[in-house]
């Protein structure tokens, strides 16, 4: 292998890292804001076959049924808590002319793992095994015993749904230092401090669509 | 051609030029002259300024051409401000000090 070729490959698997961690480097703004949006709803359509509620901006829940609206509403409530700190808070904190279709489109991209996680909690299994540990928990005798695939396909199921939860918080954090130019410490905090405030701004006002 | 140095190898102090030679008679003039602003800049952030200049001075068009988001390619030029900032305030500082 030539020293070009190993720079072209060592370049384009850079470029691959980059788009799955920092794909912000190349797409925001309008484009992003479409892509995103569509991510949004796609997953809670998705979700809405299996009961499963993103009911919070990182929360993945299964079980209440409800109206299609509702899971679609979900999706569209986290996005706008995410961005309402941020963007504030990057107005604050960055020497940068900001664009709220940045914040935006940026953050709505953000979000596209959990329609990961909607795809894989469609599976039957996921449903009666969350049924058979709530019957167990609230001590409630089961009502049929599981089987190991059930369960096999459960935890399988849990591992993605936490990996795509802590790709989903990377990738918004990288869409906050890319669209409000802010990096070190102060991002770290003031992404934090966001998070911590969309989480719960999306817990009550999720529970008083109910 | 060679990479104009512009900071000193010894102590990282800005360097100024001492000489100055024409390349058709060999005219060679000596003294202390201070290297523009824009030469004490690396070579990345030269070329992202000229690239910028080709652009009209348009963000979106530049990153429509380097394939690049918009927010990052003004990320970019905040960097080089950050980086031009000390470099003026110092020249004018020079100034003042000479009046």
């Amino acid at each position: 292998m030539t020293e070009t070729t190993a720079n072209i490959k060592a370049a384009n698997s850079n470029r691959l890292l980059q788009w799955l961690f920092n794909p912000f480097k190349f797409i925001a703004g309008f484009k992003a804001l479409l892509l995103g949006l569509a991510v949004i709803l796609i997953s809670g359509f998705v979700g809405s076959f299996s009961n499963t509620h993103f009911d919070g901006v990182l929360d993945v829940h299964t079980g209440l049924e409800a109206p299609m609206w509702f899971f679609l509403a979900e999706g569209v409530i986290n996005w706008i808590c995410m961005v309402v700190p941020l963007f504030f808070l990057g107005l604050i904190v960055s020497r940068s002319s900001l664009r709220i279709i940045d914040v935006l489109g940026t953050q709505a991209l953000a979000r596209w793992p959990y329609l990961i996680s909607a795809v894989v909690m469609l599976p039957d299994a996921n449903r009666r095994v969350t049924g058979y540990l709530m019957s167990t928990l609230t001590q409630n005798a089961p009502a049929a015993s599981i089987a190991p695939i059930d369960i096999s396909i459960f935890v399988f199921a849990m591992i993605v749904v936490l990996l795509m939860v802590i790709w989903m918080v990377a990738l918004m954090y990288q869409a906050y230092a890319v669209s409000c130019n802010i990096k070190g410490a102060v991002a770290i905090a003031t992404f934090i401090v966001s998070l911590i405030g969309a989480e719960i701004l999306s817990k009550i006002a999720i529970l008083l669509m109910l | 051609m060679k990479v104009l140095p512009t900071t000193c190898p010894s102590c990282s102090s800005q360097l100024s030029v001492k000489s100055l030679v024409c390349q058709r008679c060999q005219t060679e003039i000596q003294g202390q002259y201070e290297l523009p602003l824009l030469s004490k800049l690396s070579l990345r952030d030269q070329d992202f300024i000229i690239e910028f200049i080709k652009a009209s001075g348009s963000l979106k068009e530049m990153a429509r051409l380097m394939g690049l988001s918009y927010p990052t390619v003004r990320n970019r030029l905040d960097e080089i401000i950050e980086h031009v900032e000390p470099a003026e305030k110092s020249r004018k500082d020079g100034k003042e000090k000479k009046v």
